[in-house]
């Protein structure tokens, strides 16, 4: 325990001191405050184009925008901080691999499973923060400006689409312990989830695949129930586990 | 006792034979010398030991435990130092080495102590600085540090004077010596000044295998001598010499080296003393570790 405690500490001091963390932090307040703002501008922006699109012969009548307005945009802009976030963690294992300094870790006996723990733990824990900035923030201003009471299911919206992250973190920490290099992790971990939006296509599976989750917008408006995720959601956290598990003797086996 | 025996171990790169049925005994507390060319191994053979690598055949065992590959408790026995030891750039030194006992199960305190006691031996105990402007020299020296932090059974070094100039190297050396009263140092390297300087035993690595293992006297006595040298006062007599006895080679103009069996060598005794030819010097010419290595890797 004493060690992957040591080994967890290093990782967070990594992310502090390296930048990485600010970044994240960065990334995800911007995204946070963008969502509020875009839903109170669209009015003006509108009302900026009204003229040009009338001579085009398009009427802008006025624009309604509410709390939905501003969780809708929430919810579009996601993909592109997980993305980012894939992007700037994809390298947390093979950066160890090629500058060798994982080498030296090992070689003081420490069982290798504490190292895949420890980097998962902290790839969650980011992940988990980032996101629940970006909420709070989207939560603070829509609380402000409108009612949040609008949207339905909204925390559990919120949840699914959380628990999709976790999954894409645990298929960086899979690729990572099978991979040498930081932009096959993200072409693996991007095409996995292609893959999965793929998968839809046919009938008999669509209802499992993780990229279900991604569909908040019917739970939102009221269009889906939330019984309809409950596959997805028992699927995704399984393959969750199964990533993880699979990376421990995947990384056992790894020639250093 | 000895602290790492290997057993007849094979490792293959594709269709290159690496290792072939090595076999290698470390006994405790000797500095013991790996030699060989680059590309023969060594580093192969150390990242077996360390269970980094994957083997083909045969078995290592330290204290008489199995190593396995992946996952090895027998690390736990051993400081490993590589040819380029990389750290965490973003901590200092300090940090560093709590990292590393946090992660042996060290309890604070111990770690504390042997921490500035290390630090205090390679000459990093002012250094307070993060590692990332470390030069290489510096790099080595707290490679050095993090493999002794745990007071390893054994030590293992891949060249760790390779890259430095003379002050680094003797540094370097001076520090395993050091070291040796705490444990036993495995370590590869070509340079055979450095091998002379400071092993107790030595092997040389050649085609994969043990060529020769020893102490560096037993591994100079397994080699006869290279010969004899001969330094004669006056030119004409070591023409003389020269025409009598076709095992002399010329050197200097008054400098003769014999080789030749000891039969021929009295005769040449008796050639001189016949003809009263005044001699210099004349020494048996020791075999250096240089030219047994040159041997041995022919």
């Amino acid at each position: 325990m004493k060690a992957l405690l040591a080994l967890m500490k290093k990782e967070y001091l990594e992310a502090a001191r390296t930048g990485k963390l600010l970044l994240l932090i960065l990334l995800f307040v911007l995204f946070g405050i963008m969502n509020p703002a875009i839903a109170k501008l669209t009015p003006w922006m509108m009302e900026m184009l009204s003229q040009s699109m009338t001579e085009s012969g398009l009427i802008v009548t006025e624009v309604q925008v509410d709390a939905l307005t501003s969780w809708t945009q929430f919810f579009k802009n996601l993909p592109i901080a997980l993305i980012a976030f894939v992007l700037i963690f994809s390298d947390r294992f093979t950066k160890e691999y090629k500058s060798g300094t994982l080498l030296l870790v090992l070689t003081k006996g420490l069982p290798r499973y504490k190292v895949v723990l420890a980097k998962a733990v902290l790839l969650l824990s980011l992940w988990t923060v980032g996101y629940g900035i970006c909420f709070a923030i989207t939560y603070g201003y829509n609380a402000y400006f409108w009612d949040n009471g609008i949207a339905n299911h909204l925390f559990f919206s919120v949840a699914i689409w959380w628990l999709f992250g976790v999954w894409i973190v645990c298929l960086i920490v899979l690729f990572s312990s099978l991979l040498q290099n930081s932009t096959s992790v993200s072409l693996c971990t991007g095409g996995t989830v292609l893959l999965a939006y793929l998968l839809r296509i046919i009938p008999q599976v669509k209802a499992y695949s993780p990229t279900v989750l991604l569909n908040t917008n019917a739970l939102l408006t009221g269009v889906e129930e939330t019984d309809a995720y409950r596959k997805a959601i028992a699927l995704a956290a399984s393959l969750c586990i199964v990533c993880v598990a699979v990376s421990i003797p995947v990384m056992n086996k790894k020639q250093l | 006792m000895d602290v790492l025996t290997i057993q007849n171990l094979n490792k293959n790169f594709g269709r290159k034979k690496v290792l072939c049925g090595l076999e290698l005994s470390v006994p405790e507390h000797s500095i013991f010398g790996f030699i060989g060319k680059n590309g023969a191994g060594k580093t192969t053979t150390m990242k077996a030991i360390l269970g980094l690598i994957k083997w083909d055949s045969g078995a290592i065992y330290v204290r008489g435990e199995k190593v396995h590959f992946g996952q090895t408790s027998t690390n736990r026995y051993i400081g490993y130092l590589p040819d380029v030891p990389e750290f965490y750039s973003y901590l200092t030194t300090t940090e560093y080495l709590t990292l590393c006992g946090n992660l042996c199960g060290m309890s604070k305190a111990d770690i504390a102590t042997r921490s500035t006691e290390l630090l205090e031996l390679v000459g990093l105990g002012q250094e307070k600085h993060r590692i990332k402007g470390f030069s290489r020299g510096m790099k080595q020296r707290l490679g050095i540090a993090q493999a002794l932090l745990h007071r390893p059974k054994l030590l293992i070094c891949d060249e760790p004077t390779s890259a430095l100039d003379p002050a680094g190297r003797k540094e370097i050396l001076d520090i395993l010596l050091a070291a040796k009263e705490q444990t036993t140092v495995l370590f590869s390297t070509h340079i055979l000044s450095d091998v002379e300087r400071i092993c107790t035993e030595a092997a040389f690595l050649n085609d994969g295998k043990i060529a020769m293992q020893g102490t560096i006297a037993e591994l100079r006595s397994k080699r006869s001598s290279n010969g004899f040298l001969i330094e004669i006062g006056k030119k004409e007599a070591a023409d003389t010499l020269i025409e009598a006895f076709c095992e002399l080679e010329r050197t200097e103009e008054h400098v003769l080296v014999f080789h030749g069996d000891e039969n021929r060598f009295f005769d040449l005794m008796q050639f001189i003393s016949r003809n009263r030819i005044p001699i210099q010097r004349m020494e048996r010419i020791e075999p250096t570790l240089e030219s047994l290595f040159l041997e041995v890797t022919k």
